[in-house]
């Protein structure tokens, strides 16, 4: 029980954080049906910002956190949607995803060739200890993360149902062309989930690399899982991300205490036939729609 | 006394075709026009135009006198114009209520007053009276996706009267609408243009609806104004019977 309840609470810290990402991924299809293969690869760059600065700029760890924050917005968010994602989406959306498969290839490389492609050890953004739980033993890491976790979600919520900003955000995602005949600065609302993207993106790395060390490799993994969180869990909803992410986490973590640690890898996938073929709109998903 | 909507000499072309050929009409205060036609007559690419959708070849439109040709549609709806839409379009996931708030906010300001500012920008009671207006108080809580048709249709048009608009477009507000629900629609809409003295220009397909809503009609055939005059003129002018029926 013990085994359990430690390998639960680990899978769950770490289905939140392909949540984080799964969430992320989802904003970008339902304001501006960008299908970012490269989020995995967005998660993986933050971790080097903050290598980069602290190495090159000589900062400590939370001034380089900052610096390293700063740039995904400026790059992930704000250059993405500018340099690649407006200017291919007019020719649709096949042409944005192979683009985006591209930066993936791209930011891999540029990782590999201008810093280095050893894992790198990253700070933890708290201490790590040890808790005793019903005689579990569980990291002060795991609910550091399902902390910070669940109050991004919460917050995100707040923004998209409890402001003006959110109901414009919905808005935009439900119906662009009556949003931009209210008035609705649709342009800026599809801006503003790129910037939330690149702040979930940003978040997420800075939780997983103490885990699985800083290499830049990491995209491939963290991309696919929230890639398959966002369709196990339902496309078009928020909360769905939200629930694809955790399952995934939690039955990736007990499959390979239990079954096997060699098909973890294989896990996912089982898990996104098995819904595709059961329930192709997903857990939570409903058929054909869009909202945020 | 200046009309509220002035559309002067008003001309689109799409390669060789011309779809709207030198239309001129103009709609007064608190006036309903209605714009009958047949199918590809061009009185949706007229309704274009004028809302700024579409760029007219030639001509232009003048809303209280001021000339607005080519104006973008959110432009126009912070001067008073707004419009219902021949499809359904109204936010699916979002209730009633939260659509009638949208469709009155004003879509200004920074970050910050989108962020604090009162989430329904002032705007709950507003919306609550339109809804008890069209008597959809006992959906106001419902996402709008849910609704029947006809609620949608009610729904749409409320919303082009949040903002307290000097003026409305409804292109077919009438189409797919039940009888009952019809009859509804169209006492609504006229009590609403009497109580705000909004001014109306309607496209419409059914007669009947069309004949007891409007003041004044003007027909179009092929790009060209062919008639205009009261409901009874227009049901007896042998010219709008050909247009129709065909020889």
């Amino acid at each position: 029980m013990a085994a359990f309840i430690q390998l639960f609470v680990s899978g769950l810290a770490t289905g939140a954080i392909y949540a984080l990402v799964a969430v992320g991924f989802m904003l970008l299809w339902q304001t501006s049906q960008t299908i970012n293969f490269a989020q995995g690869e967005f998660v993986m760059i933050p971790a080097f910002f903050v290598l980069w600065a602290i190495k090159i700029l000589g900062v400590g760890f939370w001034p380089a956190v900052g610096i390293a924050v700063l740039a995904s917005l400026l790059i992930l968010g704000l250059l993405f949607k500018r340099a690649i994602v407006d200017p291919m989406l007019k020719h649709g959306v096949l042409p944005l995803v192979i683009s985006t498969i591209a930066l993936s290839i791209f930011l891999k490389e540029a990782v590999k060739d201008f810093y280095s492609s050893q894992a790198q050890p990253f700070q933890a953004m708290i201490p790590s200890e040890d808790l005793h739980l019903f005689g579990a033993v569980i990291s002060s890491q795991s609910i550091f993360i399902l902390l910070i976790a669940s109050a991004a979600v919460l917050g995100l919520n707040k923004l998209l149902n409890g402001t003006r900003l959110g109901r414009a955000m919905q808005a935009t995602a439900q119906n662009p062309s009556v949003a931009r005949i209210l008035g609705i600065p649709v342009e800026r609302m599809i801006m503003y989930t790129f910037l939330i993207n690149a702040l979930l993106v940003a978040l997420a790395s800075l939780m997983i690399s103490p885990i699985y060390l800083a290499k830049f490799t990491n995209g491939d993994t963290l991309g696919l899982a929230a890639f398959i969180a966002a369709i196990v869990g339902g496309f078009n909803q928020v909360r769905g991300a939200i629930v694809g992410g955790l399952i995934l986490g939690v039955i990736e973590n007990l499959a390979a205490a239990y079954i096997s640690a060699q098909y973890r890898g294989a896990i996912p996938l089982i898990l996104l036939i098995v819904v595709i073929l059961w329930r192709p709109q997903g857990l939570m998903g409903r058929a054909e729609e869009r909202t945020v | 006394m200046t009309p509220v909507l002035q559309v002067t000499n008003i001309r689109k072309q799409f390669g060789g075709l011309t779809a709207v050929d030198g239309v001129s009409f103009s709609v007064n205060e608190g006036e309903i026009l209605g714009i009958i036609g047949p199918n590809g007559s061009g009185k949706s690419t007229l309704f274009n135009c004028v809302l700024g959708q579409l760029q007219p070849t030639e001509g232009e439109v003048r809303v209280d006198g001021e000339l607005v040709t080519g104006l973008r549609p959110c432009d126009l709806n912070r001067l008073g114009v707004s419009r219902t839409f021949q499809l359904l379009q109204v936010f699916p996931q979002l209730s009633v209520r939260d659509n009638l708030i949208l469709a009155g906010q004003e879509h200004k300001g920074s970050m910050g007053t989108r962020l604090l500012g009162a989430r329904d920008a002032g705007l709950t009671e507003a919306a609550n009276r339109m809804i008890e207006f069209f008597r959809l108080s006992h959906v106001a809580d419902e996402k709008a996706g849910g609704l029947s048709y006809g609620q949608q249709k009610l729904l749409d048009a409320a919303m082009a009267f949040m903002a307290g608009p000097r003026l409305v477009l409804l292109d077919e507000p009438a189409g797919g609408v039940n009888l009952t629900m019809l009859s509804h629609l169209r006492e609504r809409l006229q009590a609403i243009n009497a109580e705000q003295n909004a001014t109306f220009v309607v496209i419409e397909h059914n007669m009947e609806f069309v004949m007891a809503l409007c003041d004044r009609i003007i027909v179009l055939a092929e790009g060209k104004v062919i008639a205009e005059g009261t409901p009874d003129a227009i049901r007896s002018n042998p010219e709008v019977i050909e247009a129709y029926l065909g020889h």
